[in-house]
């Protein structure tokens, strides 16, 4: 089933925090499809489709946005699958997190990350955050096709 | 052989006390080790706190501030000012409370941080704190003198942070001065001790409150007055110390501030970094 709508997946444990960066994507003119995983096991079910996301459309989403402290398998266990696998590693993830620690970062682009935004407390700058990389990733070379609206 | 066995008694006399004494090595080496194990085992737990705060301490901020946003948002027009008002404050208040943990964070840090001792040119780092603090386009009169700066023995980028926060300091205390007048020199201090100073001629301070400037969070004007957490002095502090340096402060309301710091000559690694460590 291709249904060519572009998705991102969301990987965050917080509802608030699903409910602000969805705000965020919203107010940057993002208008992508968003899914949501609410762990780093349920993440890797979603990209391998299994489970409860066995019956989700055919394609990969667009990038995956992945938090990095979460229950069971942390955003570093999803990131290290993922550039380890041929058929997943294509997929840019950004990471998104509260953290400014030093070994996060590190450990993040020694596994591939494609972005990496640590999440300030003032609201208007992460959607500024979010817009930039966007802007970024979409001027990679084979960057994602990424859907924007104007306001 | 009579003599000899008189020798014997004697010489398992001797064997007592030196075991006794060989006893005691071994037992002060034992607590010696628990205690290098203890601290080795503190700063694990304050790398794992310091992990914690990092991620969980700032999402509910986060929260608190993204969520007002979307509040003042969906309200919209229909906010009347004091709504507004206590809004904003909430917002404000999430926000300053995310620089204080960043500060904490960093201030911990530098405390943690391994030291990577070189030898260090002062001068340089002046030149390059100068260019990290002045902000590009401003059109305050300042008049800086810089008198020449010796080499010391020490980490390069912890010393950096030292001059950075110094200069920042000195910068903000003056901005009501045309011109403002900063100044960096060395004084003579003991044979083995280098002194740098850092003068300006701004506001200044009483010295009633000299002790508690380099406390962390300490500030001496109001948040309206002079921005800032009050962290600056505090690194400064924490860097110095550890270099086996010391800090201190002279200055008088309305007429300016100078601070100094000590560094030794010749450090003996081991002894500041056990230092360090029990001061943590």
């Amino acid at each position: 089933m291709n249904t060519g709508v572009k998705r991102i997946l969301l990987v965050e444990d917080s509802e608030q925090d699903v409910e602000l960066t969805l705000a965020a994507l919203k107010e940057a003119h993002l208008a992508n499809e968003v899914d949501v995983a609410r762990d780093g096991a349920e993440a890797l079910d979603y990209l391998y489709r299994r489970e409860a996301f066995a019956d989700r459309p055919d394609e990969l989403p667009v990038f995956v946005l992945l938090d990095l402290k979460m229950p069971k398998l942390d955003g570093i266990d999803v990131l290290r699958q993922m550039k380890g696998d041929p058929l997943l590693k294509n997929v840019p993830v950004v990471i998104l997190t509260s953290s400014r620690e030093e070994q996060d970062l590190v450990q993040s682009y020694k596994l591939g990350v494609n972005a990496y935004v640590v999440k300030p407390v003032d609201f208007q700058q992460f959607t500024d955050s979010v817009r930039r990389t966007w802007l970024l990733l979409g001027s990679l070379e084979r960057g994602p096709e990424l859907v924007s609206v104007a306001s | 052989m009579p003599g000899g066995s008189d020798a014997v008694l004697l010489s398992i006399e001797d064997i007592t006390e030196r075991k006794h004494a060989d006893r005691q090595v071994i037992e002060l080496n034992r607590e010696l080790q628990q205690r290098a194990a203890l601290l080795e085992a503190a700063n694990v737990e304050l790398e794992a706190f310091s992990y914690s705060v990092s991620h969980d301490l700032r999402a509910p901020l986060r929260h608190i501030d993204g969520f007002a946003d979307m509040l003042r948002k969906h309200v919209g027009e229909t906010l009347d000012p004091t709504a507004q008002r206590y809004l904003n404050t909430i917002s404000a208040s999430a926000k300053r409370m995310g620089t204080l943990i960043d500060d904490l964070l960093l201030f911990s840090r530098m405390g943690r941080a391994e030291m990577n001792r070189t030898t260090v040119e002062l001068e340089q780092l002046v030149e390059e704190a100068l260019a990290e603090v002045q902000v590009a386009g401003e059109s305050r009169n300042v008049e800086w003198t810089r008198a020449p700066l010796p080499t010391v023995e020490g980490d390069r980028g912890l010393l950096r942070q030292v001059f950075v926060n110094l200069l920042s300091n000195a910068l903000k205390y003056s901005r009501t001065r045309d011109p403002a007048l900063i100044e960096v020199g060395t004084v003579p201090g003991e044979v083995d001790e280098t002194i740098v100073y850092v003068k300006d001629n701004g506001v200044g301070f009483d010295m009633a409150y000299a002790k508690k400037l380099f406390g962390v969070f300490q500030r001496l004007h109001g948040a309206n007055e002079f921005e800032g957490t009050g962290i600056g002095l505090a690194n400064v502090r924490r860097i110095v110390s550890r270099h086996g340096g010391r800090t201190w402060a002279e200055g008088r309301v309305g007429e300016g501030a100078t601070f100094y710091f000590s560094l030794p000559r010749r450090t003996t690694g081991v002894e500041t970094q056990f230092q360090s460590a029990v001061t943590q």
